[in-house]
């Protein structure tokens, strides 16, 4: 930053020196206040005996390790924690392969295909995550759904009023297929426009040495396009792994807690239950989990940038 | 790469279906909120409505509260967006703009920030508005959907500000502007995009959450259209016309958000990711 000779006066080179503070401030306040507080209270929290009771009462009781004991010693929290990291895994990795062939293949068309099958993409992403949700029930619907209808029409009686939601697998793959659908649009988009960088050149040199499509794609496609693709695979699995409204929207967790995740299980042991130390520890070992896979997704990055080099 | 014309044909094809398969939820969820109620509920096979109705609309517009949660919905996003963007555009120039003590560390912060699952301070956050009063009150909202958009709004538009070169303020502060001058005058209308940008995602984000919005409205007096129409359901049985209904007008004002800015919403997607 040049200073300009008028400025040096004393006055306006303080104001000069405090402006950024200034300018951070309102951000650094909000910040604090609303996400530096919480994340300490929901630790302390975690640690507190906190129901209803003690709330009302103002008490404040702390009982060490106690909730978590409670959670870890919980067979249901370990089988949650497994279908969440399922749940995300299988997401992230459909998610991910669908939205790169997407984008590969929006390379090679003509213009005018390619802008129908982005407006399509764009109008899918703008639908709002609720009215997908709805949709989607309606589409499943076990009376007058699409689905059992199509699969009528085409001669598989047996689905006249099939329900697809009797069991908790088949709701996490309906879910799945929500939370995949609802995610291709932004990451095949982005993944487009990283592959549109790639200079043309490189691939005539490919073709001219003979090189296979999968020899191409491997030595001239994958290496500018990994950064981007790693970005998209973190940002899926945070993403994914605290999926709510979805889960929520279909079935409460439902039948008989078969799509509980993590998520939904802090909401039901907090807000519905009112054991808020308890649904405190869960959160915070919600976040442990999903910085380990994160961590590891990381490590296995590295060694293979490793490799490559 | 320039695959031959017969490839290039079925590639065609291909997308075309892709695109047909992808557009399905949205054509089901328009078409079938202008179904006469009788086709909705009849086991015949048709992907195309017989008739046309706008009874659904007129049952959720005059029957149902939507009126009032679309207006709950508006004042909480446009505030937080608001909000999230003028505090992050000030952070933002102080970051880009400014060399001071304490600048690496804040961009560590925001860095971080950005990467932490929010959804996990459900609790404090509800002890929090319990104890301030605010539970059952927009504010709880605004400021919850203001402060999960802001590092967001404040790493893009701290990219976008460093884009545009510092000279230009400069010469315009040769020319006798002063400083803030200089930035408003020059600097911010080139903004525009950015700023387009950054709101766009922050109103989505806005637009569609729903857990704290369960959570932080317990009586649910000042509950948000994702609230209400997932308990629209339960209300009014399974009417699934009033219901196709509702989630299409809870995605217009998304598609004419989308209409008005989609240039400077690829621009501001593809920033940086597509050069030369």
């Amino acid at each position: 930053m040049i200073e300009p000779a008028a400025e040096t006066r004393t006055p306006r080179r303080r104001l000069e020196r405090l402006m950024p503070y200034l300018l951070l401030a309102p951000a650094l306040v909000t910040l604090i206040v609303l996400l530096g507080y919480p994340a300490v209270s929901v630790l302390t929290t975690s640690f507190r005996e906190l129901g209803r009771g003690e709330l009302v009462r103002g008490e404040v009781v702390w009982t060490g390790f106690d909730n978590y004991v409670e959670v870890l010693g919980d067979s249901e929290f370990w089988l949650i924690t497994l279908r969440t990291v399922l749940f995300t895994g299988t997401c992230v990795l459909l998610t991910i392969g669908l939205a790169l062939l997407l984008a590969l293949l929006m390379r090679r068309l003509p213009s005018g295909v390619r802008l129908l099958l982005q407006v399509s993409l764009l109008l899918a992403w703008a639908m709002p995550q609720l009215s997908a949700t709805t949709v989607f029930q309606w589409i499943f619907d076990q009376n007058y759904g699409i689905l059992n209808k199509t699969l009528v029409a085409i001669g598989l009686d047996g689905f006249e009023r099939y329900s697809w939601f009797t069991t908790g697998l088949s709701t996490m793959a309906i879910i799945a297929t929500l939370i995949v659908w609802q995610a291709v649009p932004f990451v095949a988009m982005t993944l487009y426009a990283a592959l549109v960088g790639i200079p043309q050149d490189q691939y005539e040199s490919a073709g001219l040495d003979g090189a296979s499509a999968w020899q191409t794609f491997r030595n001239v496609t994958l290496p500018p396009l990994a950064p981007m693709l790693a970005l998209v695979t973190f940002m899926s699995i945070l993403w994914d792994f605290k999926v709510f409204a979805q889960v929520w929207a279909f079935r409460q967790g439902g039948p008989n807690g078969g799509s509980t995740t993590l998520p939904v299980l802090q909401y039901v042991e907090g807000i519905a239950r009112g054991n808020f130390g308890v649904a405190a520890a869960i959160s915070v070992l919600m976040v442990i989990v999903l910085m380990a896979i994160s961590a590891q997704y990381l490590r296995l990055l590295l060694r293979s940038q490793g490799s490559e080099q | 790469m320039k695959p031959r014309k017969a490839t290039r044909t079925w590639l065609s094809v291909l997308a075309v279906v892709i695109a047909v398969v992808y557009l399905f939820p949205v054509y089901w969820m328009v078409s079938s909120s202008v179904k006469p109620a009788g086709q909705i509920t009849s086991l015949e096979y048709d992907l195309i409505p017989r008739g046309f109705t706008l009874d659904h609309y007129v049952t959720v517009l005059a029957e149902s509260d939507f009126l009032i949660y679309l207006r709950n919905s508006v004042i909480v996003t446009l505030s937080a967006v608001f909000l999230a963007v003028i505090v992050g555009l000030f952070a933002a120039l102080a970051l880009s703009r400014f060399r001071f003590r304490g600048r690496k560390g804040f961009v560590l912060m925001v860095l971080i920030v950005q990467m932490a699952p929010f959804e996990a301070l459900l609790i404090p956050m509800f002890l929090f508005m319990r104890d301030t009063n605010l539970l059952d009150t927009l504010p709880a909202l605004i400021l919850v959907y203001w402060v999960i958009t802001m590092p967001f709004t404040l790493w893009t538009l701290r990219n976008f500000v460093n884009g545009i070169p510092i000279e230009l303020e400069e010469a315009a502060m040769v020319d006798g502007c002063g400083r803030f001058q200089a930035f408003w005058k020059v600097t911010f209308p080139l903004l525009g995009p950015g700023l387009v940008a950054c709101s766009v995602f922050a109103f989505i984000t806005a637009w569609n959450e729903f857990l704290y919005a369960l959570v932080l409205m317990p009586s649910g007096s000042g509950q948000t259209l994702p609230i209400f129409l997932q308990s629209f359901q339960s209300v009014f049985g399974t009417d699934w016309g009033a219901t196709m209904a509702t989630s299409t007008l809870f995605m217009l004002p998304v598609v004419a958000f989308f209409a008005i800015v989609q240039r400077n919403l690829v621009s501001g997607v593809t920033a940086g990711a597509v050069k030369g």
